[in-house]
């Protein structure tokens, strides 16, 4: 039966934790709150290692909070960040992408800088400052940087933040031994859409949705075994889903058989990152996805396949070739994953009357139970202060 | 008609047969050893990528299964300029280099925008009076794709 406004407007049936106000994926101010509350006090993910191999290499990266971050290789192969902001005039230090500089120098002044961070010159330093600027003063202002679930850079922009460790926890232990080989990017791109950031990461964080893939109806849903898989939840907010083996041959008539090291032919493991990392390993594909949020409406997500360092061509083809078909821009899943996001967003901007997502579904924490969503949003309001069914109502406490 | 004209129609037609969707039109303009590949350089990990590479059956396979799943019902306009015609020592085979434009334009509404440009290079394979496509490289210049195409460019 339809409903009238009161009826679409009163709260669903549910426990709290188990919606959430459709506001907290729309609201500014509320966005400017998540910046400020979680993403400058996590860590985040902003580059692979293997993007920077060689001494005095560079990856820029754009942090949630707005300003460019450079990750570099020292010449003592130690990767440190900073932000990518000359201390002098606030001018952008580097611009591109990615490439190798022994020292930053400022296009504007000339002011240089050195892999740590030191600034090694200022041209007329004494002309111009006499004693009350030095070089040892003006240095670039570093990030808190660890490599690591592998071999990814993750940086902190909150000097007293916890450290990696302890932020993630044992939520990897699933993927200890498929991590513990050194991998390398092979595949990267960046999708800017029009949705808010969380509406992805519930996407990485549930598998009802399955019913909108061709692809995992035929190869997963309708298989032995798939509402086995149980999530578990860790710490901070962070998911993994257990395994099963991905039946291929009911899609493409042909099964895959390389697998990823240390783990089973086609298996497909998944763990989500609080705030918005997920990895899931499709063998023979291994995709991380990271993000940057530019907005409540607007989100930059990155895209990262992986490969095992110095395998076999026909292996890193292999790789290459499942990861395109369905992940790549040209690839058949992606896409619909971030269309259903876009129309969500397109359906909630109307703002005029409230209305509910649910996070409901409960099936003892197996493969179509919401627990990663509910488990995200008691985190969320932890670190916001707002309780996500009712973000306007009454605050709670902030965590520390 | 002259040679040239039939091998740049014969870009022409492959573009505009992606743009109605007739896949088996398509693959008809492809010689049985066709191979097609979407590449990109990317400045993030200073090397190309690899987007797409596949032979005739793997992309019949791949357009087969477009129809099957949800997609985006905003359609794709491809325009291709060629560029430069270029013929082996024996004639047999055309080199083809052509601009690409591809708009996309939203079903509801009808508001069109840029959505990718590249570079395509053809090998055409020309026998008689019949000219066919044997290979397509498509060297994207735009990386940012949004939420992509299942169809290819």
């Amino acid at each position: 039966m339809s409903r009238t406004s009161a009826e679409w407007n009163d709260a669903p049936k549910l426990p709290v934790t188990h919606y959430v106000n459709s506001k907290i994926y729309t609201d500014e101010e509320l966005h400017q709150e998540e910046v400020a509350k979680i993403f400058n006090k996590v860590w985040l993910i902003a580059c692979h290692e293997s993007e920077i191999p060689n001494a005095f290499d560079y990856r820029t990266f754009l942090h949630p909070c707005g300003r460019s971050i450079v990750v570099m290789r020292g010449e003592d192969m130690t990767v440190r960040s900073f932000y990518n902001i000359c201390s002098h005039r606030g001018n952008t230090l580097l611009q591109n992408p990615s490439g190798n500089a022994k020292t930053i120098t400022c296009v504007f002044h000339h002011w240089s800088y050195n892999t740590k961070g030191n600034c090694i010159d200022i041209p007329r330093e004494r002309a111009g400052y006499g004693s009350r600027v030095c070089k040892e003063d003006v240095g670039l202002r570093e990030v808190r940087t660890a490599v690591a679930y592998g071999g990814f850079v993750w940086v902190n922009v909150d000097d007293r933040c916890e450290s990696l460790e302890q932020f993630i926890g044992k939520a990897f232990e699933d993927m200890e031994v498929e991590l513990s080989y050194p991998m390398e990017v092979f595949h990267y791109h960046q999708a800017v859409i029009d949705t808010n950031y969380k509406l992805w990461h519930d996407t990485n964080r549930e598998l009802y949705h399955d019913y909108m893939h061709y692809h995992n109806r035929l190869t997963g849903l309708t298989q032995k075994g798939y509402f086995n898989r149980v999530f578990h939840t860790y710490p901070n907010g962070h998911v993994q889903l257990d395994s099963m083996e991905i039946q291929y041959q009911a899609y493409t008539g042909k099964q895959r058989t390389l697998a990823w090291p240390g783990s089973a032919e086609a298996c497909h493991k998944l763990i989500d990152i609080f705030p918005g990392t997920t990895y899931i390993l499709r063998a023979p594909s291994f995709r991380v996805d990271t993000m940057t949020p530019l907005g409540a409406n607007r989100v930059l997500i990155e895209f990262r396949g992986l490969g095992v360092k110095a395998e076999a061509a026909d292996e890193r083809a292999e790789r290459l070739k499942e990861h395109n078909s369905l992940w790549g821009p040209f690839g058949l899943n992606l896409h619909e994953d971030l269309l259903a996001n876009q129309l969500q967003t397109r359906a909630m901007l109307g703002g005029i009357e409230n209305n509910y997502v649910l996070h409901g579904r409960e099936e003892n924490m197996t493969t179509h139970d919401e627990i990663g969503m509910r488990h995200y949003y008691a985190e969320w309001g932890r670190r916001v202060g707002r309780m996500p069914h009712d973000p306007f109502g009454k605050p709670v406490a902030v965590a520390a | 008609m002259s040679l040239d004209r039939s091998i740049s129609e014969l870009v022409y037609r492959s573009c505009a047969l992606l743009d109605e969707m007739d896949f088996p039109g398509y693959l008809e303009l492809c010689a049985p050893g066709f191979r097609y590949k979407i590449v990109a350089y990317s400045p993030e990990l200073g090397k190309q990528m690899v987007w797409k590479d596949v032979d005739k059956e793997e992309m019949k396979h791949h357009l087969e299964l477009v129809p099957r799943h949800v997609r985006d019902n905003s359609t794709l306009t491809r325009f291709p300029t060629v560029f430069t015609i270029s013929y082996s020592d024996d004639g047999k085979n055309a080199n083809v280099v052509s601009g690409l434009q591809v708009f996309k334009t939203k079903l509801d509404g009808g508001e069109t925008k840029l959505f990718g440009v590249a570079r395509m290079s053809d090998v055409v394979s020309v026998e008689r009076d019949t000219v066919k496509l044997l290979s397509r490289e498509v060297r994207m210049e735009t990386r940012q794709l949004g939420i992509g195409s299942q169809i290819p460019f």
